[in-house]
């Protein structure tokens, strides 16, 4: 336990020390679940410095989070590194917060090609833009779907 | 003489265009009426009979289970969270449980465990079995359709009376699991997963061995290492691909870290070795049942575990038949998460469709397009 909380600290000083205004938060949250936050603007260079100098080669998912009474989307990306054996148990989370108003963020999908349907799953869930996104279309919705995005808190279940 | 007018277009060929080198490209649509198992499309652009460019559609099958999970009580969702493979639902129950537990702290005690282990077991064979029988009708050959359907009897009859439900057992719950392992099944798993070995010998001489398969399928849909992990490939694909990965080694849940078995891999990337790791996945969970009831520790199977998801955040994620089936999970402290997401093996592998179908013939499609497994329920939720 011990031992794995010692590479989780020095993966979060690593990151911190390359990025210090950059990451605003970082903490472990449980064992090899290590996650930070990170301003908008600059999340695709932490994505580039993840994958090229840290192994986190792999996206496991990019989950939106609607945050309606503090007024803002998060987005976590879920990164893992297929590279380093050691390091296979570890998921970090990398997430950015947004404004509700503006959902506008930068697309991931130059870092990690596999993001592409999670970012487009997003995009049609919570009506967040991915700029850079090669393909932002409706991917489970119905074409003629126009409604509001559906996974927004403010989108009651019917039975609810 | 004259000319004869031209055939009208079959209903699937959706249109017929020029591409920028002069050449007549043709768009077809494969599905969405169950174009394997479960309602999907793939739009297909040919030039001739060689793929120039495919597209996953899916979303015919969307349920919007994570909304769904935000506003029931965890419990209520278990039979939903299983609905989206019903082959393998144990495996996806499990990690649904295993986020819930997380958050609360709770820890099943050591049979629990192990009779979740026996469970995802007897699944991933489930799984493996209903992709092989499918494949082998994709392929056209009608014996591989009919035996593997008949061998899974042989597992559901032991999840049925582990369970008392065929395929949806909503077995694994917040503490440990429902059912104690009744009277004698351990005897009769042992004697089943014995003789279903002796099966897959026959398979291999039948199927896996034979040139009718063997021909179509080497050296098609290749998909390289380096590509299986920038899309973020799992499970079966990734392992074909030459990645040992697998989250019962490399990250051990339950009882994994106690029991012995072989991870499957080979480097080839392509249908046939995706298609033979399943087999070879199928002989190690044959073993796995076997340790399971013969070292199963005695004690109770489920500890109390509240109805409350507290305040905070888990991920957690098993290995299922698919690959990595994951669940990110917030609670406020009610016995609602406030947000679920759910993130299974098809969703992730339908990145390497296009890199299968694309430049290998139509007539190549069902071989390297099955070979993923891909369950577009799965994938849609």
């Amino acid at each position: 336990m011990s031992h794995s909380q010692t590479r989780e600290d020095g993966l979060i000083r690593k990151i911190k020390e390359q990025f210090p205004n950059d990451v605003k938060e970082a903490r472990v949250i449980r064992r090899s679940r290590p996650e930070i936050v990170v301003v908008p603007e600059k999340i695709r260079e932490v994505a580039l410095f993840l994958r090229d100098q840290l192994g986190f080669d792999h996206a496991n998912g990019v989950s939106g989070v609607d945050y309606n009474r503090e007024g803002r989307f998060e987005i976590v990306y879920h990164t893992s590194s297929l590279q380093n054996k050691e390091m296979r148990d570890l998921v970090l989370a990398v997430k950015e917060s947004i404004p509700r108003t503006s959902p506008k963020v930068t697309s991931l999908t130059s870092v990690w090609p596999g993001v592409e349907y999670f970012e487009r799953e997003t995009f049609e869930m919570f009506g967040i833009t991915f700029e850079g996104h090669p393909r932002l279309e409706k991917l489970f919705l119905t074409d003629n779907w126009d409604g509001p995005p559906p996974l927004r808190k403010e989108v009651r279940f019917p039975t609810d | 003489m004259a000319v004869p007018e031209k055939p009208a277009p079959l209903a699937a060929v959706e249109s017929a265009k020029t591409s920028e080198s002069g050449a007549q490209t043709l768009t077809v649509s494969v599905g969405p009426q169950h174009s394997g198992s479960g309602h999907m499309r793939l739009i297909i652009e040919l030039d001739g009979d060689i793929i120039v460019d495919a597209a996953p559609d899916p979303g015919y099958v969307h349920r919007g289970i994570e909304k769904i999970c935000e506003v029931r009580n965890i419990i209520k969702s278990i039979p939903v969270i299983e609905r989206p493979a019903i082959i393998d639902s144990s495996n996806l129950n499990h990690a649904y449980i295993k986020a819930i537990e997380e958050l609360q702290g709770v820890e099943p005690p050591p049979r629990g465990k192990y009779l979740r282990c026996l469970l995802n077991e007897m699944n991933r064979i489930m799984s493996h079995l209903y992709w092989l029988s499918i494949y082998g009708v994709f392929l056209g050959h009608t014996t591989m359709f009919m035996w593997p359907l008949g061998d899974r009897e042989l597992f559901i009859d032991l999840a049925e009376r582990l369970t008392g439900a065929r395929i949806t057992h909503s077995y694994i719950v917040p503490g440990g699991v429902r059912r104690d392992l009744p009277q004698g099944l351990a005897e009769e798993a042992a004697k089943r997963t014995e003789y279903f070995e002796k099966r897959l010998d026959e398979y291999d001489k039948i199927f896996f061995n034979n040139p009718l398969f063997t021909s179509r399928s080497k050296g098609v849909g290749v998909l390289p290492k380096n590509q299986a992990i920038a899309l973020g490939c799992t499970g079966p694909t990734l392992r074909g691909s030459g990645v040992d990965a697998d989250l019962r080694k490399d990250e051990p849940y339950a009882a994994y870290s106690e029991l012995d078995f072989e991870v499957p891999t080979r480097n080839e990337g392509d249908s046939y070795s995706r298609a033979v790791i399943r087999m070879d996945e199928m002989r190690e969970s044959c073993k796995l049942i076997r340790q399971i009831v013969k070292e199963i520790p005695p004690g109770p199977i489920r500890r109390k575990a509240p109805i409350v998801v507290p305040r905070g955040e888990a991920y957690s994620r098993v290995e299922s038949a698919r690959g990595e089936c994951s669940f990110y999970m917030i609670g406020e402290g009610g016995d609602k998460p406030y947000r679920v997401r759910y993130i299974t093996g098809s969703y992730r592998n339908m990145a390497a469709i296009p890199v299968l179908l694309i430049g290998g013939h139509m007539a190549d499609m069902p071989t390297a397009w099955w070979s993923v497994d891909y369950w577009p329920v799965e994938a849609d939720r």
